[in-house]
């Protein structure tokens, strides 16, 4: 369990916020660091697990890899809809979901708001030109997709408490989840002081035949490429052979 | 029955994807249309995303034309040589088709423009179709004698046509006509293909019957026979510089659209050529329908989210 301590991480996060206590004060698992797609997925929980010896709310974030988006708004020109305005969301969370104890964040939205913890308090960027508006008004609608994918989950009652001291939470990833390595970071805030943090890393990758269809696409394309049409020619030659030798004309 | 799709990154049903690529075979076999323009929105309405679905769709399509084209070859229903100069025009078409999309979408306002044009050029053939279709019916069946324009513009057209240079015999089809006509033609379709990423089967077949001239009879072999080409030409572009074509998903509407093809294309055969061209027309009367609304009607989302490549 050691091992999933990330010490530099850990070290960063202690100089950021000079009130920490004691770094153990918290200590959880997940029951699996991968997610392996393979034909059959459709979908992934995992278990999160762990155990607090201080006071404090705990406060859970697992992010996704981050991807550039596109926002196009849809515009009314004489009564024709047509796309309209267009903003580009650089590095956002294509994953991105979240668990808190605390019922009241509003003491310590201040170390909510650096640590970019909830959804209200996810950092976007845009390009220079787009004015804060502008900004503010995609990037409400890019949260609100993500949402409605269940790629973001805001749940401030997924913290299931077996007793004082022990807990845990089901993460959920949805189907339609991206490739690449996920972080689950585990807080202890009491007040408006981080009193412990721990980071695990989750890895969802495509394996068995998925992965090497995948591999097979990007690195040889160009063969690719022929093997999909010479699949098509031979099935569409195939199926009016065999619609000829049994069904007849 | 799930399975994952490895390009898409999601897991769709099985048995869906399978009706859907028989859906698009069986108008494949029928009417010699790719069928593209029904199983493209079907797939991005199941969560495909749109490059996406547009190059799969051009692969199988290749499987269900070429299934289709097998069938029209036994009954002679070919005019190769009518399609040899479609399909250059087709490659020429699609390529300035390609920079003209690229050149518009940096200049903006491009979707709006060419909706519109869809629209009208749809809509317009369409009720042509459907009009003459049922005129025809209606005169055999029930001898009723409509009476002819004496001079209509596509005349007018033809009579200009017989004097261009380059006049070919096309014995298949029985007419002679300038290459300069269907090669100037196909350009054209090539070029909206491109702009709407779509088959242009059913936009080729209107213009066989009513520009060309060409018999009914070997229309839907004929156009089927240059969509394979066009189909094979988009798949492989697509493949090697998107990666947009996932083999996966190709391949289970391949089996289950080169099966509907078959049956489409014996169904065809078994409906006089006039209803079925009254078919075609409703058809596409039904798609330019649904177009010219979803120009006026709120979307359903007012915000479009795409993932960019980095």
């Amino acid at each position: 369990m050691i091992k999933l301590f990330t010490a530099s991480l850990l070290s960063i996060f202690i100089l950021l916020s000079p009130s920490i206590s004691v770094a153990s004060s918290i200590i959880s698992g997940i029951s699996t660091n991968e997610i392996n797609i393979d034909t059959k997925f459709n979908g992934a929980e995992i278990l999160l697990f762990g155990a607090k010896d201080d006071f404090g709310n705990i406060v859970i974030a697992v992010r996704g890899p981050k991807k550039n988006f596109l926002v196009t708004r849809k515009e009314k020109l004489f009564g024709i809809w047509h796309n309209g305005k267009r903003v580009k969301m650089k590095e956002s969370y294509s994953y991105y979901s979240f668990f808190s104890t605390a019922r009241d964040t509003g003491t310590s939205e201040q170390l909510m708001s650096e640590l970019e913890l909830g959804k209200n308090n996810i950092d976007f960027n845009s390009s220079a030109d787009v004015n804060p508006e502008d900004k503010n008004e995609f990037q409400i609608q890019l949260v609100d997709h993500f949402e409605k994918e269940k790629l973001y989950l805001n749940n401030s009652h997924g913290v299931d408490f077996l007793d004082e001291t022990l807990f845990k939470v089901m993460l959920k990833f949805p189907k339609n989840i991206a490739r690449g390595l996920y972080s689950v970071e585990i807080y202890l805030i009491n007040d408006n002081n981080l009193s412990s943090f721990q980071t695990i890393p989750i890895y969802v990758n495509q394996v068995g035949l998925s992965a090497r269809v995948l591999d097979f696409a990007y690195q040889q394309s160009f063969l690719y490429g022929l093997l999909s049409i010479a699949l098509a020619l031979v099935v569409g030659w195939l199926a009016n052979y065999l619609f000829f030798r049994f069904i007849g004309k | 029955m799930q399975i994952y799709l490895p390009i898409a990154e999601i897991p769709v049903n099985v048995i869906v994807i399978l009706l859907l690529g028989l859906l698009t075979g069986f108008l494949a076999g029928m009417f010699g249309i790719g069928g593209g323009f029904i199983a493209t929105p079907l797939l991005m309405f199941i969560g495909i995303p749109p490059a996406i679905a547009v190059s799969t769709s051009a692969n199988q399509i290749i499987a269900s034309s070429v299934s289709g084209l097998l069938a029209n070859l036994r009954r002679g229903a070919v005019d190769i040589k009518m399609g040899l100069f479609l399909i250059i025009g087709g490659f020429i078409g699609s390529s300035l088709g390609v920079s003209l999309f690229q050149l518009l979408q940096k200049t903006g306002q491009i979707d709006i423009v060419i909706s519109l044009v869809y629209v009208i050029f749809l809509g317009s053939i369409s009720i042509m179709m459907l009009i003459d279709g049922i005129k025809t019916i209606t005169a055999k069946k029930y001898n009723i004698v409509w009476a002819v324009k004496e001079n209509s513009n596509m005349d007018g057209f033809l009579k200009w046509a017989e004097d261009l240079p380059w006049q070919v015999h096309f014995p298949k089809s029985g007419i002679t006509i300038s290459v300069l006509v269907p090669i100037t033609l196909s350009i054209g379709i090539g070029v909206l293909v491109a702009l709407m990423g779509i088959g242009g089967g059913f936009i080729m077949i209107p213009a066989m019957i009513y520009i060309l001239r060409m018999p009914s009879a070997v229309v839907v072999g004929t156009s089927l026979f240059q969509i394979i080409f066009i189909a094979c030409n988009t798949t492989f572009l697509q493949a090697v510089t998107n990666n947009t074509v996932d083999i996966v998903l190709a391949f289970l509407m391949i089996i289950s659209s080169s099966i509907g093809a078959q049956i489409g294309n014996r169904s065809g055969t078994k409906v006089d050529a006039d209803s079925l061209r009254s078919f075609l027309a409703l058809l596409l009367f039904a798609v330019c329908f649904k177009m010219f609304f979803s120009l006026f009607t709120s979307p359903e989302s007012l915000y479009l989210i795409e993932v960019l490549k980095k």
